[in-house]
């Protein structure tokens, strides 16, 4: 999973009344529409997807499809809802990545975000938090960035995988808090967090529903998270940003977009966009995302866009720091 | 709660009406499921998601799970009957199942099958209920280093399957760990023998190899004799059934079998498949007989299956225990948990012992259920084989296709499978294992990250894999393992000198 920085602050519910005046074909939609999702059925891309397309399906009077088309860190998704060539009908939810990263990343990724993608809306952002083992020497970040500086690679860290959120957001801190941290890649957040109960290896970067439950156990504490404001699932943990010496801008944030293809109708973008932005608004559902780890967010297609292209710029200096340290 | 305090509770949960029509849907539907080729557990448990929804969160999981370990004793009817495995762990089932059944045994060796499946199921939540909290430790005090020296050890033990040409086998491991190091690697992000396929970047997709190499091979070997138009004669009820003698066999295989696949199965990630690979290597080992092993032998499918249920059973142990997932269908069980809003992880025996000892309860119940809903069934199976090829096959053809989209909904995949059972087919001409290729496959890339990882961690000190007692433990059993074979091969060579002399 990749991450973005900034968090959207707009309130959806203030978005949601501005409905733009419709030019559309009023048959839309006239049939069942296909949503691709590019991780497995009951991952938290895919859950995210479903208690969205929920509601949207009841709006919009025609049943959604998910069509779960995982691989690649979802790219696969994307590149099959291009692939699908049936506009207006096709669309699909993504995490970060595929729209920011992986055109570093994914050799052959047979789409370009700029021109063949058109962002409907920011559906949810979700910060990542510090985590070290309960028996990690310091409590604080400050005790923390003290002991990873003693001397390169003092200290280690896991992620999921080269490029990740995990991998990414550390590089970003070990950069700003002026430390070097050994990377050592993993395949998923469950096996990060075993590797640092077990004492393998010493922190790692994560989403906070990955962490919550064993802080709760007493077998994991947190040192910080990386949104620019405290998260409603992670009560009492303290923003690092302006910390033990970070600067007052520091944020890592993962998000999930509802994305169609490039040269979609503009009005069924439109109505997409205030459908979603009035399911987001609706507190239940954003408990249900909140219960998942993500905080709803909402926006209008040019916000979404301005993301994207602020995201890219802010992780692809990351992977060229990375790159020149390989 | 101890644990049979905790059992107990748990079947005033799975007796509940609701969590008990569930419990019946889901292995009813599971074994069905597990005996069509490649439309398996994964893609019934993602299609069924939506309509937890409307479910409690215990009828949902007694549900989601009975699919689960119901498909595993549907499995072991086309790994039987067909050579047709769904998954690594039933591809040990055909070894010497399908064998069984071109004998016209096909009976015996279900039978077989469904008995081992039951007690290495019982087995298993036996060792759940007394070891649950061991169980679950166990998960967090394997480290990188272990895993890899566990893997090594499963890797030389179950090479000597293919024991009579040693050098064959050896080859498949090889090919095996080749296709295993197609997609990225995690460490750099580099893309490895992708060839420029996106479909490519999370590797070669499992389910493709093993329908291509088993199930597609074995159409194309049979294509000759699809015009056969004579029908396989009626088995009498008498021959479904295991002589006393065969069945003598079957308890001693299915206990081992059993525990070694309760303690593997905790362990997150290849578990199972380790576990009945180990299984019938041990057999194999133990019988005073080895050359039956391949032609038949019942030990061969008594073991192995007895060690794939109990995995099934164990492997909800680290899911639930502590929300680590140890395969696909595991992450997808975790996934419909985590939408009734039930985290898993360490703190859920203790805030949902519901649900926890509940499906545990029904799991029991479960079983019961498939072994009564099997046997009979078997006949039913049975009479499958006389199908005419000519309709049998085409129709495998079909299923084999649909299964393998529907793991990830990829046309690419359907492609791949078709080249993999070419390929298939000319190893079985050749008379190589796929069985082998399938392991090295599975275990490679696990062999390699793992031991990457532990040498990163350990910041390139090899000692590593000594002085974690667990890691040291396993390269010791590998070492005695090697030398073991060494000394036999020794001996034999210098009898045979002898006898030549």
């Amino acid at each position: 999973m990749i991450i973005s920085r900034r968090a959207a602050l707009l309130g959806a519910a203030a978005v949601s009344l501005c409905k733009p005046a419709l030019a559309q074909d009023a048959a839309w939609p006239s049939q069942p529409q296909h949503v691709f999702v590019g991780f497995p059925a009951g991952s938290s891309p895919d859950l995210l997807a479903r208690i969205v397309t929920e509601p949207l399906a009841a709006k919009l009077g025609q049943p959604i499809v998910i069509e779960n088309k995982p691989g690649a860190g979802g790219v696969i998704g994307i590149q099959q809802m291009l692939n699908a060539k049936d506009r207006d009908n096709t669309f699909a939810t993504t995490i970060n990545g595929p729209l920011t990263t992986a055109p570093r990343l994914t050799p052959n990724l047979g789409y370009d975000v700029a021109k063949d993608i058109a962002p409907v809306v920011l559906i949810a952002t979700s910060p990542l938090v510090l985590v070290v083992a309960a028996d990690f020497p310091a409590d604080d970040l400050a005790g923390f960035i003290a002991a990873a500086g003693k001397e390169p690679e003092a200290l280690s860290y896991g992620s999921v995988g080269k490029g990740s959120g995990a991998h990414l957001t550390a590089e970003l801190f070990s950069d700003r808090a002026g430390v070097e941290m050994l990377h050592i890649p993993f395949t998923s957040y469950a096996e990060v967090t075993t590797a640092i109960i077990g004492h393998e290896i010493d922190s790692g970067f994560m989403a906070p529903s990955a962490a919550m439950q064993y802080v709760k156990a007493g077998k994991l504490k947190i040192l910080g998270i990386t949104s620019q404001k405290p998260f409603a699932q992670a009560p009492g943990v303290p923003v690092m940003a302006g910390q033990a010496g970070l600067p007052a801008d520091f944020r890592a944030e993962l998000w999930n977009a509802f994305i169609a293809p490039a040269g979609t109708d503009a009005g069924v973008i439109a109505t997409l966009n205030s459908d979603i932005n009035a399911i987001l608004a609706d507190e239940a559902v954003q408990k249900r995302l909140l219960d998942m780890g993500w905080q709803a967010a909402g926006g209008t297609p040019e916000e979404l866009q301005q993301r994207i292209a602020d995201d890219t710029k802010i992780w692809g200096a990351v992977l060229d720091r990375i790159d020149a340290k390989n | 709660m101890s644990g049979w305090e905790g059992f107990l509770h748990g079947l005033s949960v799975a007796v509940q009406p609701d969590v008990l029509i569930y419990c019946v849907f889901g292995v009813v539907l599971g074994t069905f499921v597990g005996v069509l080729p490649g439309i398996g557990a994964m893609a019934t448990i993602s299609l069924l998601l939506p309509i937890t929804y409307y479910l409690s969160p215990e009828a949902a999981l007694v549900m989601l799970a009975g699919v689960y370990y119901g498909s595993q004793y549907g499995g072991a009817v086309a790994s039987i009957l067909l050579r047709l495995p769904g998954t690594p762990q039933s591809a040990v089932t055909t070894l010497d199942g399908y064998p069984l059944a071109q004998q016209g045994r096909a009976g015996v060796a279900l039978f077989t099958s469904m008995i081992s499946s039951f007690f290495g199921s019982f087995i298993g939540i036996f060792v759940l209920i007394l070891l649950s909290g061991v169980l679950a430790s166990a998960a967090t005090a394997f480290g990188a280093a272990d895993y890899a020296a566990m893997m090594i050890l499963g890797l030389v033990a179950a090479s000597t399957i293919g024991a009579k040409h040693p050098a064959k086998g050896l080859a498949m491991v090889v090919l095996g760990l080749i296709l295993g190091c197609v997609g990225t690697d995690v460490n750099s992000g580099v893309q490895r023998f992708t060839f420029g396929q996106t479909e490519l970047m999370d590797g070669v997709n499992l389910v493709a190899l093993a329908m291509g190499l088993f199930g597609v091979a074995e159409v194309i070997a049979n294509i000759h004799v699809a015009e056969r138009t004579g029908v396989p004669p009626r088995v009498a009820l008498r021959d479904l059934l295991p002589s006393r003698a065969e069945l003598r066999r079957i308890p001693f295989p299915a206990l081992r079998g059993a525990s070694l696949g309760s303690f593997f199965g905790a362990l997150p990630g290849t578990g199972s498949t380790i576990s009945s690979f180990l299984a019938y290597a041990a057999e194999r080992r133990i019988s005073r007989h080895p050359e039956r092993f391949g032609n038949g032998a019942i030990e061969g499918v008594a073991g192995p299956e007895a060690a794939n249920n109990a995995a099934a059973i164990s492997a909800f142990v680290p899911t639930l225990a502590l929300g680590i997932p140890g395969d696909p269908i595991m992450a997808l069980m975790l996934g419909a948990l985590v939408i009734h809003g039930v985290q898993p992880g360490p703190l859920m025996l203790e805030a949902r012992p519901d649900m926890f000892w509940g499906l545990i309860a029904s799991f029991g119940i479960g079983n019961l259920l498939l072994l009564i809903l099997n046997l009979p069934l078997i006949g039913i199976w049975v009479s499958m084989l006389r199908i005419p090829f000519r309709w049998l096959y085409p129709a495998i053809l079909i299923f084999v296709c649909l299964g393998v989209y529907s793991v990830r909904g990829s046309s690419f995949d359907i492609f791949a499978v078709a080249l993999i059972g070419a390929i298939g087919y000319a190893l079985s001409l050749a008379r190589f294992n796929p069985a082998l290729l399938l392991l090295g496959f599975v275990l490679g890339p696990l062999i390699e990250t793992n031991l990457r990882r532990a040498l990163l961690i350990s910041r390139g000190d090899a000692m590593v894999f000594l002085q974690r007692p667990i890691a040291a433990a396993f390269v010791i059993a590998t070492g005695l393992l090697i030398v073991m074979a060494l000394v036999q091969t020794i001996r034999r060579k210098s009898r045979g000198a002898q006898e030549a002399a």
